[in-house]
Parts: C-alpha cells; structure tokens; sequence
C-alpha cells in the first residue's frame, strides 16, 4: 500500500467562516453523501476578552472529486459549552458518524486551567438535520479522567463495528516542564473504550494499544480506523512532548499500525508511508490524520505545516 | 421534631501548634471508631497565598472515646498528599469520607483543581489505608468518579456507605454556575451512584432531595444513616447568593427513605438551628451523623463553614 498525495484541498484563509473564526482548519472529519462529502473541521475565534484561541467546528461541503467546494458552513453547526463546562473554550475535533437516521457528533472539548493550560473531556452531540447543527446529550463528557487516566481524555474516533461501538481515544499521562522556567506540556497515549450504546463506555483503563517509536515522551494523537481487505488499519500522529512546535525534528509525523482482532495492534509507520514534502505546504509537520472510504477509494485528510492553521490536505491510497 | 443537645464545638483547629499544613478550619468531620478513641477525619487549610487563595488538606484528630470532649492526638501529616501537576487533585483533597472495609480502610474525597472561567472544579477520588486509617495511598492520580452528561462539573461532597452488601456513594453534583455581582458560584444539587466494589459506580443520574427554599439552593454534605426501619438523611443547604452571612447562609435539612432513591424532605424535623449566639450562631452545615456506645451524635460545623472548627450535638430519643 502507497499513498499518492494529492495536495492540500483547503486553505481557511480563502473563506469567510462562522463565528468570527479566521486561520486554521484542524484535523478535517468527513460525512460522505450521495453527491457530495461534508468535511468538518475546527478553526478559530480569539476570545476578546483575553487573546487566547477558542477553537469552533465548521464544514465544507466538497463535490466527490474532493476539489470542488460546493459550500462552507455559514452558522453555527455546535455551540461552545457553558461557563465552567468541559468544553467551554473550544470543541477540537469533533469525529462524525451516522448512526440510524442520525449522526453521532464525538467532540473533544476545552477547558481551560489554572496550572496547566488545558485539560479535555469527549462529550456526545446528536445531529438530527443530517450534520447541519449538533444537540449536545447533556452539559458534561460521555468520557473522562478515571482512576489510571488522569487528565486529557480526547480525540475520540468511533465505529460500530459487529455491532459494538468502538472508540479509539487518547488520555493524558501526565504534565511535565522541560526546564524549571518552561511551561508544563502533556504527554498522551492512544487508548480504546466499547460501548453497547455509544454513550456509557468501557474502558480498559489506561492500556496504551500502539507501541512507542519514540519512546516513554512520544505523544500519540487522533486515531482513525478503517478496515481494508478484512484487516484493520489505523492512522494516527505522534511527535516528541517536548520542543514540538517549531523544531521540524520533534512535531508530527503520521503512524500507522494494523491489527486482525482489534485487540493487538502492530505498529508499522513506514507501510504505507505519508511524509513530509520538502518545500510544500506539508514540508515541516504532518498531523491530525482522518481515513474514510469513498467511492471504493481510501483517502486520507491530514493537516501539514503550523498544525493546520493554513488548512488540510488529501492523500488516496494505491493498492 | 428531633431533639438535639448542643455539646459545644470539640475541636478547634487554631490551638493545633507545629503543622504548617493546618492554621484554620476543620471542614467535613467523617468518624471512625476505634477501641478507646473516635478518629474524626476532617479537611483544614495552611496560610492562604499571595493571591489570597487556600489549598486544602485533609487529617484527623482522635477523641477519646469515653469524654469526646479530650482530644488525645492530632495527625503529624495530611493523610495524602495533593496531586501533581495537572492532576483533579493538585489543590486540595476536601471533603473526606471513610469506611472500613475488611481489615483496611477506604477513603473517598472531593479533589479540587482550579480553573480559568470559574474558581473550580472538583471530582471524587478513592484512596485505601492499611494501617488503620493513619496513610493512605491513591487508587490512581485520577478520580474514580467523574463528570458525565448530566453531572457536568463539581462532583463533591462523598458520603459513602454499604447497605446490603452493595455499595453507596452519595455526593453532590454542579448544575450550573451562577454570576453573582460578577463572581461565578456554584449550584449544586445531592445524588447518588451504587456500585458492586466501590470503584466501578453506576450513577443513579437524579436529584434526590427536592429544593425548599429558592430552585437554585445548593445542597450538601448527604449524610445517611440508617436506623429503626429507615434511611435518615442530613444534609445542608444555602441561597445560591450572598450566602456567606446568616440570613442566606448554610442550615441542616433532613429527609427519609424506605428504598434509597426516593426521598422525602420534611426539614421541620431536622431539629437543629443556629445558635442564638456563640460559634454556631450565623450558620451550621456539614451535618454528619454517628453511633457511639448508645448514643446517636451529630457532627457539625459552625460559622464561617467550619473556619473554627466543629461541635457534637446529641440526640434526645431516637431516629425514627
């Protein structure tokens, strides 16, 4: 298996969007139609009253040939939460599914501390008008911090599967200065939850699925899965927890590993191998993956340089 | 009515010397009954910061049993140690509730962290001892209950029990945070969870004691006690704003069950107020209700919420 870039098919910066938002088009989320495939994705707001980001989910709507915008969003497709909510200061990502008439809406949403920037819960929204506009289930998470997983439960990415639902997430193993002066950053791993319902899960507390290349401070990020030839295979980011946003050495890189029973994962990054392309939009960073099937194609959304703040790209896979 | 003795206020944490970890407020007392003492666990606070700001902790002071009123021991140290960096519990471990459970005892505690938008947010964490109750070490760096999509934030307060082989957790949950002259406060509201090992808990998602006074009163410190056929339970209650002085400041309510879940309120009962003067005079709360050696008591604080410490009250006839 190859995957044939195909360029990046979004830049956010061309494109008047919902709620004040300008920059960024983070980790692309796709809803395929009969004739067209909506994309959602999260960009950003500045909160006036501080500066910081609020990050709020968008869509475009793109014709199948996946270069074509027929639509970007032009309302709100799901408000931020309420004051001292889980998802209060932003909802980044947000994975879809449909589910009966309906489509499951997984959000990861912010919440912002006092000693350490963030911390992050998976809330549950229903989207009745087939993913115009979510309906939260309720205020709080459908997951969150437990006795092994203390902070940092987000990135959901759910499939039914036999008619369990799946969820392949992340969870926080803690927060760590790199020097005395800096400030604390995360480390996170790739964890996996069923459900019978989609909303009261199971975790295996704190198992992390996919082996470190990295090492102990390797954070791994947004797990997507898709079976392909009876196998399962699953894309994911990583990168070092320390010196990760401007040193092209330490930030993102696509992962990927396989597995028959959806138990044991074997890592295996370089088959098939994204990487980075020097002198383009993706020559520093690779990040946020997503892969969905479309017309018996499967394609691959991923965000490149700055983490996406210039918008998404699209690779095929060739078989 | 219940007929409740005021005994006067047992333990004030001002005369503890030589703990750097304690200087005002034993919050939350929760019992523990041993041969020849009572140990009451209880949450209390260093020196605020240089923002004005207090961590709590939590420890406990032994009574002897034969005169509650003769404090036999102060513990050296916290019984846990606050969490690390971006923990639930990196700010305070408040309030504690203990229980034995075979030969070790289990402690579950309300974690606090501290957040941008509000003061706060708190989960309940679990923590085990086995050398009586003197250390305990954490289940996990996590909480063992958490937020879900009706209990979004302030899950405190635990209270737990074992009934009938199963266990019981009763706690409060944030429902919202109200803006008052511009500060965030929250409301909260008294539920329960049950569970087979007291670690994987199905919440019964529902407010158990209906609202009295105004509908965004804020409910705590659920204490049930089981007696003569039936589950009594205190608990206090508050205005949701400028509660901290007597007029909308915390009381003691009560309420009755047969089943567990369903609840009757009927505060008249309760049978305690505020003082006409002294240190109980402007509000009482953080009611918790225990056996000893044929007598029924009632743990309390006074005012400022325990800032002074806490009293005994003893109960004239029985609960029923």
């Amino acid at each position: 298996m190859k995957w044939n870039k195909l360029g990046k098919i979004f830049d956010p910066t061309q494109h008047k969007l919902p709620n004040d938002c300008v920059q960024f088009a983070q980790a692309p989320q796709a809803l395929v139609f009969d004739d067209f495939v909506r994309i959602y994705f999260s960009t950003r707001s500045v909160d006036k009253r501080n500066g910081k980001y609020l990050s709020h989910i968008a869509f475009v709507d793109m014709r199948k040939n996946l270069r074509d915008v027929v639509r970007v969003s032009d309302k709100t497709v799901i408000p931020l939460g309420g004051l001292g909510c889980f998802d209060e200061h932003g909802i980044f990502p947000m994975n879809v599914m449909r589910h009966g008439d309906s489509v499951y809406g997984y959000t990861c949403g912010w919440n912002r501390r006092v000693s350490v920037s963030v911390d992050t819960a998976i809330g549950l929204a229903i989207s009745r008008d087939e993913g115009l506009t979510f309906q939260r289930i309720g205020d709080g998470p459908v997951l969150a911090a437990s006795p092994h997983e203390p902070c940092l439960v987000g990135d959901g990415f759910v499939k039914v599967i036999g008619g369990v639902f799946h969820m392949w997430y992340i969870f926080g193993t803690g927060w760590k200065r790199s020097s005395a002066d800096a400030p604390p950053d995360r480390t996170y791993k790739i964890a996996h939850a069923v459900s019978s319902d989609g909303v009261q899960w199971v975790k295996e507390e704190a198992r992390q699925i996919i082996a470190d290349r990295l090492g102990a401070e390797e954070s791994q990020a947004l797990p997507t899965v898709i079976g392909i030839d009876g196998g399962y295979h699953m894309f994911f980011c990583y990168r070092q927890s320390f010196d990760f946003r401007t040193n092209k050495e330490r930030g993102y890189r696509i992962g990927h590993a396989h597995s028959d029973d959806l138990a044991n994962w074997e890592r295996d990054d370089d088959n098939p191998l994204l990487d980075v392309t020097p002198g383009d939009w993706d020559s520093d960073m690779l990040c946020y993956p997503h892969v969905f099937e479309c017309d018996s194609e499967v394609y691959l959304l991923y965000n490149g340089n700055e983490f996406g703040r210039y918008g998404f790209g699209l690779s095929v896979l060739e078989r | 009515m219940f007929r409740w003795e005021k005994l006067g206020k047992v333990f004030t944490p001002q005369e503890v010397k030589g703990r750097s970890w304690l200087k005002e407020f034993a919050q939350a007392p929760a019992t523990l009954l041993f041969d020849d003492f009572l140990r009451v666990y209880f949450s209390c606070r260093p020196p605020a910061d240089e923002n004005g700001q207090y961590v709590s902790y939590s420890a406990y002071v032994d009574l002897d049993r034969a005169d509650l009123f003769k404090v036999r021991r102060v513990g050296e140290r916290p019984i846990l140690s606050l969490g690390g960096l971006g923990e639930f519990d990196e700010f305070g471990i408040y309030p504690v509730s203990v229980i034995r459970n075979g030969g070790e005892v289990r402690a579950y505690y309300g974690g606090w962290t501290r957040c941008e938008s509000v003061p706060f947010n708190v989960a309940i964490g679990m923590a085990t001892s086995r050398d009586g109750g003197e250390t305990f070490s954490k289940l996990g760096n996590g909480p063992v209950l958490s937020y879900s999509p009706d209990e979004p934030f302030v899950l405190s307060g635990p209270k737990i029990r074992r009934f009938n082989d199963t266990w019981y957790l009763w706690y409060i949950a944030g429902r919202r945070w109200k803006r008052v002259d511009g500060r965030a406060e929250p409301v909260y509201k008294i539920r329960m969870a049950s569970s087979s090992d007291g670690i994987h808990w199905n919440k019964v998602n529902k407010d158990l004691i209906e609202n009295r006074i105004e509908a965004d009163e804020a409910q705590a410190s659920p204490d049930v006690f089981y007696a003569n056929g039936k589950y009594h339970m205190f608990f206090c209650y508050r205005y949701s704003s400028h509660y901290r002085g007597k007029e909308k400041g915390y009381r003691i309510g009560y309420a009755s069950s047969t089943s567990l879940i369903d609840w009757v309120r009927d505060d008249a009962k309760a049978g305690i107020d505020v003082s006409e003067e002294g240190w109980d005079a402007e509000m009482i709360s953080y009611p918790h209700v225990f056996e000893l050696d044929g007598n029924t008591y009632l743990a309390y604080l006074g005012n400022q919420v325990g800032r002074h410490g806490f009293g005994l009250a003893v109960l004239h006839g029985k609960l029923e």
